[in-house]
């Protein structure tokens, strides 16, 4: 029988959660004590370690070379049983393909699988994040018998399609963007193919990138194959097999121990975004997190329905992927990372909605909707978990992107395409004892670096002007979030680039405070074409900004035409001496602002981090303005005094809900969203163009 | 028995009512939406996130026709709850819903 599908397989998709035990794998258990156990887990995360540091390494793209990177060792049946990461997501997802690999190709006698061979896809249906995502897997043969695969998954980025860096804001369907490759071989008898390759190539911006990436991740995957053989020469391959799988059931068993001590209850929260890719409009994903012994379901009735045109949808596994980050990172820190951890979940996804994408709708922005429903899981986490482990119910770091991206030549003539790495440069989330940390990192790539601004512009038709904390970059509480980053680019050394950028949160804050904390404050993209900044730069102008508040006074210089845009900014020529301004956000707010110890606030003035109208005004505090020196006393009569403005601003529920019930967002903003509020309530929008 | 719940929440067992964890206000019957027990305001963005761009598209501050912030304060003692983000007139979400019950059990066993 031909395994053949010439289609999706939604099948496969579904495997999130481990496989059963084969009967060697389960015959072999009684046979593995616990302190070989333990020893072999330790040898095995080393050897995943090496796998992302050797890939890191030697790959070429922003995210491989400051760590958006997974690998992983899986199972002869696929599940991803240990891996080395900080891209939680990776840890569950990375595991489909290989599933896929299993099921279709090796008794395909046209594909097979056999030592020696290499395998390749990007499609994010079976990668579960978006076509920027791109992974490789070996399988691992002990005496001629598969025992387990190792495998690489990073973000390259460029990946074809109608826009350059991997994400095509403006995709109307999957054709729009790019290579989407569903598992497949790309190497046989220790060789890549080369016509392969030369076909990605053909297909891809950046071509010098994408390849040296295959081959950087196909490097990690043999030195661990190499280990994997030596490690089974010492133990056997009954022990090596039993021993991996058993890793993902004591994760299962550990995890749903944790769960289970959890108070029973519902969890609720409602998730909003600003855009759509080309379009500024509002979405809603609504999520439910049923709690009940040791198991926590998702729910989702009520989120945006699909949208036919537009490249927000995502696949529904990218969702749970994205549940890891929340999960892996904070409640089961203490676990290893595997799919086992899926145990503990279950799921429902609405048919035709926003997060559960189908047929040939667009996908590439999808790491919008899944970071927006990851932040979800911030929040009714924190309501979840504080009885539990109140420290690690923390506020979120920040969620909105901000992302540059770009395609073009750079200063030496080599086509690029990537976005740039301060992603990597966010605020983390203020936590129940203490600040969040400043350019803490990504909150799903907690182990990236944001890269020198030198080493980027190295090879990148950028000059920075300025890249440091952002004031008031964070949400504002009792603790503050982690300050983001601003910085400003030049295009320098060539004629031009296509820039953009991509991100939500200009209109609708991205990233919110927990138990009273603020938001991060709204970011944006500022432009200016026609700039005089090479002139100002040659006059040696000391009154250029070198911080992104400063460049929003009158005082700045810098002439040109001016131009302000939505986060997700689309793609368009910027000429040499143009200027391109980013604000990447903090971390959200913990807590209520006015118990914030006036001392941290006045800290903070001096450090830059806050202004003396934050200070005076959101946390209300009394001090000199020259010495900064504190005014106790009146500290507290402010505070007190405000607590009473509370009480007689404030009016009881059902008064303020019957009046705040009238209200409604102009209709050009719920163009995407359904009926208004509860989008089950209502008829989905029509077809493209209706 | 008190068992406290997030940063400014607890609920009181024997009584069970949801209790502001900085003054021991009795808030409301905790089968119900603690928010029910606050008093609630609508916060204008200018006093939390200030513009520091005026007559431009986008401004640092949250777009009124997109989001509100809702505050939710102990009736007795002023503090803030918690808040809440949302686009105008969106019902306010019921964010917490525990089984107490289940609750009750595990305190007892």
């Amino acid at each position: 029988m031909s395994l053949v599908t010439y289609g999706r397989d939604e099948e496969v998709v579904q495997r999130l959660k481990p496989e059963p035990m084969t009967s060697l794998e389960s015959e072999a258990q009684d046979k593995i004590n616990d302190v070989d156990f333990e020893i072999f887990q330790h040898k095995m995360n080393m050897i995943a370690q090496e796998g992302k540091e050797t890939t890191m390494k030697l790959g070429a793209s922003s995210g491989m070379r400051w760590g958006d990177v997974a690998f992983g060792v899986y199972t002869g049946l696929g599940d991803l049983s240990v891996v080395a990461t900080g891209i939680w997501f990776h840890a569950v997802l990375g595991q489909i393909p290989v599933k896929y690999i299993v099921k279709h190709w090796i008794d395909e006698p046209s594909v097979g699988v056999k030592e020696g061979d290499a395998f390749f896809w990007n499609d994010p249906f079976y990668g579960g994040v978006h076509g920027a995502d791109m992974g490789l897997c070996v399988p691992v043969f002990y005496k001629d018998k598969l025992v387990c695969f190792t495998g690489a998954v990073v973000h390259t980025g460029e990946s074809g399609g109608s826009e350059p860096g991997g994400m095509v804001g403006s995709a109307r369907s999957k054709y729009d963007e790019g290579l989407l490759a569903p598992p497949m071989k790309i190497g046989e008898n220790y060789a890549l193919k080369e016509d392969i390759l030369a076909m990605f190539s053909a297909m891809n911006r950046d071509p010098r990138t994408m390849i040296l990436d295959i081959k950087a991740r196909l490097a990690a995957c043999r030195i661990a194959q190499r280990r994997i053989v030596e490690l089974i020469d010492q133990k056997g391959i009954e022990f090596f097999q039993g021993a991996l799988r058993r890793i993902l059931s004591v994760t299962a068993d550990a995890a749903k121990k944790k769960v289970s001590q959890l108070n029973d209850g519902v969890f609720r929260q409602p998730r909003f975004m600003d855009t759509v890719g080309p379009e500024t409009a509002l979405t809603k994903i609504n999520i439910t997190l049923t709690k009940k012994k040791d198991k926590i379901k998702f729910s989702f009735k009520d989120t945006t329905p699909m949208l036919p045109d537009k490249p927000l949808n995502t696949f529904f596994q990218g969702i749970i992927g994205l549940s890891m980050v929340y999960f892996c990172g904070w409640f089961l820190h203490d676990l290893p990372a595997n799919n086992g951890l899926l145990e503990v979940l279950d799921w429902e996804f609405p048919e035709n909605s926003l997060i559960n994408a189908k047929g040939d709708v667009p996908t590439s922005i999808s790491p919008f909707t899944q970071t927006c429903f990851a932040h979800g899981m911030f929040l009714a986490g924190a309501r979840m978990t504080y009885h539990l482990d109140s420290l690690r119910a923390v506020a979120a770091w920040y969620q909105g992107f901000g992302v540059p991206i770009y395609g073009g030549v750079n200063q030496w003539n080599e086509p690029i395409a990537d976005i740039t790495p301060e992603i990597n440069a966010t605020g983390a989330g203020a936590r129940p004892d203490m600040d969040g940390v400043d350019g803490a990192g990504a909150y799903f790539a907690t182990m990236s670096d944001c890269s020198d601004v030198e080493t980027t512009e190295s090879d990148r038709p950028f000059l920075y002007l300025f890249r440091n904390y952002f004031k008031n970059s964070y949400g504002h509480g009792k603790f503050r979030g982690g300050a983001g980053v601003g910085f400003g680019m030049m295009m320098h050394h060539v004629p031009w680039v296509a820039m953009g950028s991509f991100g939500y949160g200009s209109n609708f804050p991205s990233t919110l405070g927990i138990f009273g904390g603020y938001a991060v404050p709204p970011i944006f993209i500022r432009t200016i074409g026609n700039s005089n900044m090479k002139q100002l730069l040659g006059e040696s102008n000391s009154a250029l900004p070198n911080t992104m508040d400063k460049l929003y006074e009158d005082e700045n210089p810098e002439a040109g035409a001016d131009e302000y845009h939505h986060v997700t900014m689309p793609i368009r020529p910027m000429m040499n001496g143009d200027t391109f301004y980013v604000p990447v956000g903090g971390g959200a707010g913990y807590g209520d602002s006015q118990e914030r110890d006036p001392e941290d606030v006045i800290n903070d003035l001096k450090n830059n981090m806050t202004t003396h109208w934050i200070a005076k005004n959101v946390y209300k505090i009394a001090y000199d303005e020259k010495t900064l020196r504190l005014d106790k006393k009146k500290t507290k009569e402010i505070r007190s005094q405000a607590r009473e403005e509370r009480l007689n601003l404030g009016k009881p529920y059902d008064e303020f809900e019957a009046e705040w019930l009238t209200l409604r967002p102009p209709e050009e903003a719920l163009k995407y969203y359904g009926a208004y509020p509860n989008p089950s309530e209502g008829p989905p929008p029509g077809p493209p163009g209706m | 028995m008190k068992i406290r719940i997030t940063e400014y929440l607890e609920v009181d067992l024997k009584n069970e009512k949801w209790v502001c964890q900085r003054c021991g206000h009795y808030l409301i019957d905790a089968n119900e939406n603690y928010k029910k027990g606050c008093l609630v305001a609508q916060k204008p963005f200018e006093q939390v996130h200030p513009p520091i761009v005026e007559g431009q598209a986008y401004s640092f501050s949250p777009d009124a026709d997109y989001c509100r912030l809702l505050e939710f304060y102990c009736p007795k003692c002023g503090i803030m709850i918690e808040n809440e983000y949302l686009p105008p007139g969106h019902p306010i979400t019921h964010d917490i819903q525990l089984d107490l019950d289940a609750l009750q059990k595990r305190q007892e066993g």
